[in-house]
Parts: structure tokens; C-alpha cells; sequence
């Protein structure tokens, strides 16, 4: 189903060299053929409201309600696990995966994923086919710098990536590496998002 | 029932409305308009306009209601108005925490209600109280060692040229009347 290469492309440099911190864009990640599939899976998983000062959102529950939600994830992993070894230098052997539904009005502002304690070293989100594409919803990445203490005291937007269906973006997870899910102004924005762990 | 978190959280928290004019209110949005603004642009804390005010002595008139609600004798202790355009916000965490139990008093001075666009008050990060966008309203919210605040993301759907404009108030008891906590 998932369509990343084993090996070494254009992408490993990619990761490197990629601003404001690492990452990397995978196009065209599930073959097109398996789509309806993962759309199947996804069709019989709830979702609940969230709503807090830093976002609003529909998502699924942390853990998989379907044992096909729970095996997608387990192959999800199996195939990300080397070549994101490869092209981040990280290894990973859990990760989260949950689907996210922003509707219009929705909204995800600038945070940098980083918990002590919580072990995230890989964040990632694939963009799923949406009946009304959306308006708004890019990832927005942030150039931060840092004081002595941790705190940013400057930071500047430094990218922008579009949720383009069928996306897969991978990034670092760092005390810097802010970034946010704009407002939806139209449309629907559905995703697959999740952190992976060591 | 009450509880322990009743008598050590905010016990005071109600909105007044329609207790300024649109007229006074036009004035005091013109004279914040240009007096010294600074633009808060640490993101992953807020996004907002920030006008601080020295001169606490034409808001006086607005003490009373202060005092009415809390039976306290008060005085105003600083001020500021906050301005927030569609895309702007002020996140829980970058809010002051106070260790006594003074009051806060948020003047709405806005043009238009902007749907969405609240003052969310949290105790140990729970809401527990929302103060709605109404020109004209005056909320009195006691603030405490647990108590945060936040105020809502603007969103962009809205023209860009409108704005939330709040004056807020911090008003200290006075020393013969500050009230003690348990």
C-alpha cells in the first residue's frame, strides 16, 4: 500500500538540508489503487470533538477502535521504519496513528510537539483524499531561536506545505520545531497524523 | 455542595451588559489607536496588539461595578488594552498567574460582536467561565493562584479588517478589605 523507496533518493539529502529543521515530503505515498481501501478502513472509525485554546478538530480516539485500523497502523510502521532509519537516522519502533478531520473554522496553532518524557522523535501527517478539498490547512513551519533557558524568543514563519491528497509529510520533533495547521477556511481537511517513538 | 475548589478558586465571575456607551466607547478605541502599540508575535504564546496604559484615572467610573460584585473596596492597580484581528489569539499558558485574588475587569470596547471570539477563564486549565465578544459588556472575573485564562483564536473568516478590542482592568483590594482565602 505505501509507496516509499528502500532505497537511498533524493530525499535523504532532502531530510538534511530541509529549513527551518528536518523534513521531508513524500508525494504520491499510497498506491492509488489501495486508496479506496485505506478509505474503507477509516469509514467504520468514530471521531469526537476537540477543542482547547491551541486547537479545534475532529479526531479518532488514541487507540484504533477496529482491528483493521490497528493493522494498518502496524503496516504503516513496518514500511516507514527503514527507510525513515535511512533518511532520518532515527529509529523507530512505535508509532501513533490517528485520523484527523479538520472542518471549516478549524485550527491547529504553533506548538512544537516536544514533551519531556513523551519520547516523540518523529512527527508525521499523510493528507487523505477529501470529498471538498480544503482552503487553508497548510503545515506551517517555524524558524525559532532559542535562549539559554529553552524559551524562544524569536520566531519567524519559514515554510509552508500544502495538504495536497495523498501527501506524506515527514518532520523532526525538537524543543524548536514549531509549527501549525492553519484555519480551514472551506473545505475539509482529512489527515492520518501521528509521532513516531524510539 | 461546595467544595474546597470553590472557596480557593475564582468565586466571582459575571458579565455586565450594555455599560458603555458605543459613543465613549468610539473615544476610547481613538485614543488607544494612537497611543504606543507593540505587536506580540511570539506565536506558540500569542498573536496580538498590545497598548499599555499609564493613566488609570478616567476608568474610575468603572470601580463601582467592580465593587458591587465583590463587596470589596478596590482601586485600580494597572491596565492595558489588548487588540486582536482575525488570526489572532492569546494561548492559556502565556496568560499571568496572580498569587492573591485580585479582580479583573475586561471592558469591551469592540465595534461589532466577532462570533468566536470569547475570554475563556480556566481553574487548573478547565473552563469555567466564558466571557462572549459583546460590545459594551464589562466582565468581572476574580483572578487566583489557579485560575488562566485565554483568549479565543479570531478566525480568518471573518474580514480582516475587524477587531476584538479589550481594555482590562486589574484591580487590587485595598489593604483594610483584602479578603482572606482560607
Amino acid at each position: 500500500m505505501w509507496r516509499i523507496p528502500d532505497e537511498r533518493d533524493e530525499r535523504d539529502d532532502a531530510w538534511r538540508t530541509a529549513r527551518p529543521f528536518p523534513h521531508v515530503v513524500i508525494d504520491d505515498f499510497v498506491d492509488p489503487a489501495a486508496l479506496d481501501e485505506l478509505m474503507t478502513i477509516l469509514d467504520d472509525e468514530p471521531v469526537e470533538r476537540y477543542e482547547a485554546d491551541l486547537y479545534a478538530f475532529d479526531a479518532t480516539a488514541p487507540e484504533p477502535t477496529t482491528a483493521a485500523f490497528r493493522a494498518m497502523r502496524a503496516a504503516f510502521l513496518a514500511a516507514l521504519a527503514g527507510p525513515l532509519a535511512r533518511i532520518t537516522g532515527k529509529v523507530c519502533t512505535r508509532v501513533d496513528l490517528r485520523a484527523y478531520a479538520y472542518r471549516v473554522g478549524d485550527y491547529l496553532l504553533p506548538h512544537a510537539d516536544h514533551q519531556d518524557g513523551l519520547d516523540r522523535q518523529l512527527a508525521y501527517a499523510y493528507y487523505l483524499p477529501s470529498p471538498e478539498p480544503p482552503t487553508g490547512g497548510e503545515l506551517e513551519l517555524y524558524a525559532c531561536r532559542a535562549d539559554a533557558a529553552g524559551a524562544l524568543v524569536e520566531i519567524a514563519s519559514a515554510a509552508i506545505i500544502a495538504p495536497r491528497a495523498n501527501r506524506l509529510v515527514v518532520f523532526d520533533v525538537s524543543t524548536i520545531s514549531l509549527h501549525q495547521v492553519c484555519e480551514v477556511t472551506a473545505g475539509l481537511r482529512l489527515s492520518l497524523s501521528g509521532w513516531f517513538y524510539p | 455542595m461546595t467544595t474546597i475548589g470553590d472557596l480557593v478558586g475564582a468565586r466571582i465571575a459575571t458579565v455586565l451588559p450594555d455599560v458603555i456607551e458605543p459613543a465613549d466607547a468610539a473615544a476610547l478605541r481613538a485614543r488607544f489607536a494612537t497611543s504606543p502599540t507593540s505587536r506580540y508575535a511570539l506565536v506558540d504564546r500569542g498573536a496580538y496588539d498590545a497598548v499599555p496604559v499609564h493613566d488609570l484615572a478616567p476608568f474610575a467610573d468603572l470601580v463601582p461595578f467592580a465593587r458591587d460584585a465583590t463587596e470589596r473596596d478596590l482601586v485600580i492597580a494597572e491596565a492595558r488594552v489588548l487588540r486582536l484581528r482575525p488570526g489572532d489569539y492569546l494561548l492559556a499558558h502565556h496568560d499571568r498567574v496572580y498569587e492573591g485574588f485580585p479582580i479583573e475587569l475586561v471592558v469591551d470596547l469592540s465595534v461589532a460582536p466577532i462570533a468566536g471570539a470569547e475570554i475563556h477563564y480556566r481553574r487548573r486549565g478547565q473552563v469555567f467561565f466564558r466571557v462572549p465578544n459583546a460590545p459594551g459588556s464589562v466582565a468581572i472575573v476574580e483572578r487566583g493562584p489557579t485560575v488562566t485564562c485565554n483568549h479565543t483564536y479570531v478566525s480568518k473568516r471573518h474580514p480582516p479588517d475587524v477587531e476584538v478590542v479589550r481594555l482590562i482592568l486589574l484591580l487590587q483590594a485595598t489593604s483594610a478589605t483584602k479578603s482572606s482565602t482560607v
